[in-house]
């Protein structure tokens, strides 16, 4: 029995789909690096643990379940702000490896409440209108799946709006492009970084709940390979690139369920992997090659 | 207006600004010259708080601004421009106008409206000040697709545009041609007029002369003269620290 050219079209569709949370947390990481030219190692960690919350708070209170998809992102938020006091606001600038040894130390930290408070075991996530299976000719599209992609670009355009139209995304671009001149402009840029912070870990938050939605369940162990697949996305994306980091969320998305279909779950991450370092070596500036701006 | 008292920055041993203390009145255009590594443009950092200094202090309005941050100095009343252009070159000319606005005291707009609005009022100043700055028909224009000489200009309308009552011009007329010069001299004058305190650090001669109602002469981080363009123009230590002293080689 082969893998015909249906099999391999849906594999990319229900990929692309699912992407769209690879884009999300790509976007967080590339934000938060655009901002102040730092990773934060503990981005993903945040988005689950946020998940984490919205389901329990759902779970506690008997709330309809898609409130997890608000109540998640605003508890990644408050964790993302956490992290910026604790692992980069105080920090000086100038000292590159001390706040990303911090925010892996965060990563870990997160992880373990959330494993102690879980005892490790996974938890069954609710999905939204996963009774939906929407069929044209031979290729059919997975209602959850299709709410993912519907709230992910939903939260991309906000984001966007936010970005490029409105001051405050102006304030925050303007500190990651000159930041002493963005001071002399009455901009204090602790106060827009920790603003990125909640912002990204919202996005997180909400990129977390949909993985665990789309997944069915969520477990601890999701927070290492998100991390690892949101880094391949940022660097896929182009450092800083906000659009790259798009683009590259939805192509690593389709790619690796495209090798999971041709490999098998046991060899799909070496073909993410090998992806990567094909664009290194072929594209080091990522899809769109403009990369960030160096003084 | 502006104090500054026995100012001081060391940096590992060099004095960039040593023992500093001068005074620049309410509503004139002071010019703050020198040779080269003379500590023209640490005063102005330590003036806008990028820098701190290692002894004395500023002050300002009659406040001591010890300790506060550039983002509060400007809230304070005091913006500057840079003399290597520090534009936010990925946003539009509006843009980087509309980030440096800041609303008449005791008008100022809550969180969400100063974030994510903007209202006539505030669009009507930032088109005046476009206009101030002859960038109007560029307003759409990324920042750094702008020509050398409207970068500058730009630098002068987003300083203007924070409604500082001192302005701290660090160089502006640099790499301008004769033409550009005068133009900048009307803007100078018309900011003066507005009852804008100007504190001018420039090499062009003929600019400083032309403007200034009076000069400090900075050399080796120390006030050697105070005076008129004229008084400056005829001091010996003046012509002597810019052309060397007949009996010294150094430069």
């Amino acid at each position: 029995m082969g893998i015909d050219f249906v099999d391999i079209a849906q594999a990319i569709i229900d990929g692309l789909l699912f992407g769209s949370t690879y884009a999300l947390i790509g976007l967080g990481f590339t934000l938060i690096f655009g901002a102040m030219h730092k990773l934060n190692l503990a981005y993903a960690a945040s988005a689950i643990a946020g998940a984490y919350v919205g389901l329990a708070m759902i779970t506690l209170t008997g709330l309809p379940s898609v409130l997890a998809f608000f109540l998640g992102p605003i508890a990644s938020g408050v964790i993302g702000f956490a992290v910026y006091v604790t692992c980069f606001r105080y920090i000086p600038t100038t000292n590159m490896l001390a706040p990303l040894m911090a925010s892996i130390g965060a990563l870990f930290f997160i992880d373990e409440i959330v494993i102690h408070a879980t005892a490790g075991s996974p938890l069954s996530f609710p999905a939204v209108m996963e009774d939906i299976y929407l069929e044209f000719g031979d290729f059919g599209f997975r209602g959850d799946l299709i709410f993912v992609l519907a709230i992910s670009l939903i939260a991309m355009a906000v984001l966007m709006y936010i970005l490029f139209r409105t001051r405050l995304g102006l304030a925050t671009r303007a500190v990651s492009q000159q930041p002493i001149a963005a001071e002399l402009c009455g901009i204090a840029g602790h106060r827009t970084n920790a603003i990125t912070f909640v912002v990204t870990g919202a996005l997180g938050g909400l990129a977390g709940c949909m993985a665990a939605a789309a997944v069915g369940v969520i477990s601890p162990l999701l927070t290492v390979p998100i991390t690892v697949k949101g880094l391949i996305v940022t660097v896929i994306g182009g450092l800083g690139s906000i659009p790259g980091a798009i683009i590259a969320g939805f192509a690593v998305g389709g790619f690796e369920n495209l090798f999971l279909l041709l490999f098998g779950v046991n060899q799909r991450d070496i073909y993410v992997f090998l992806l990567l370092f094909v664009f290194l070596v072929f594209r080091p500036g990522g899809v769109f090659d403009t990369a960030i701006e160096r003084d | 207006m502006l104090k500054l008292d026995d100012l001081s920055k060391h940096f590992d041993g060099v004095r960039a600004v040593d023992g500093l203390s001068l005074e620049v009145d309410q509503g004139e255009v002071f010019g703050l010259i020198g040779p080269n590594g003379s500590g023209k443009s640490t005063t102005v950092n330590l003036i806008c708080g990028v820098l701190s200094a290692t002894r004395g202090k500023v002050t300002f309005k009659g406040r001591d601004l010890h300790g506060l941050p550039p983002h509060r100095r400007l809230n304070a009343g005091i913006s500057r421009t840079f003399q290597n252009i520090r534009l936010f070159g990925e946003l539009t000319v509006w843009q980087n106008v509309w980030i440096a606005r800041r609303d008449a005291p005791g008008r100022e707009a809550g969180f969400i409206r100063n974030w994510f609005g903007s209202s006539a009022r505030t669009r009507e100043a930032i088109e005046e000040t476009l206009v101030f700055a002859d960038l109007a028909g560029r307003a759409n224009d990324l920042a750094q697709n702008l020509a050398f000489g409207e970068q500058r200009r730009l630098e002068l309308a987003r300083a203007v545009a924070a409604r500082p009552d001192l302005i701290l011009l660090d160089e502006p007329a640099a790499g301008m041609n004769r033409e550009e010069v005068e133009d900048l001299r009307q803007r100078i004058l018309a900011l003066k007029h507005d009852g804008i305190t100007v504190l001018l650090v420039e090499h062009v001669m003929e600019l400083v002369m032309g403007v200034t109602d009076r000069i400090a002469v900075l050399n080796f981080g120390k006030l050697i003269a105070l005076g008129t363009p004229g008084e400056i123009q005829g001091n010996a230590a003046v012509r002597e620290a810019y052309l060397g002293s007949p009996d010294s080689e150094s430069a």
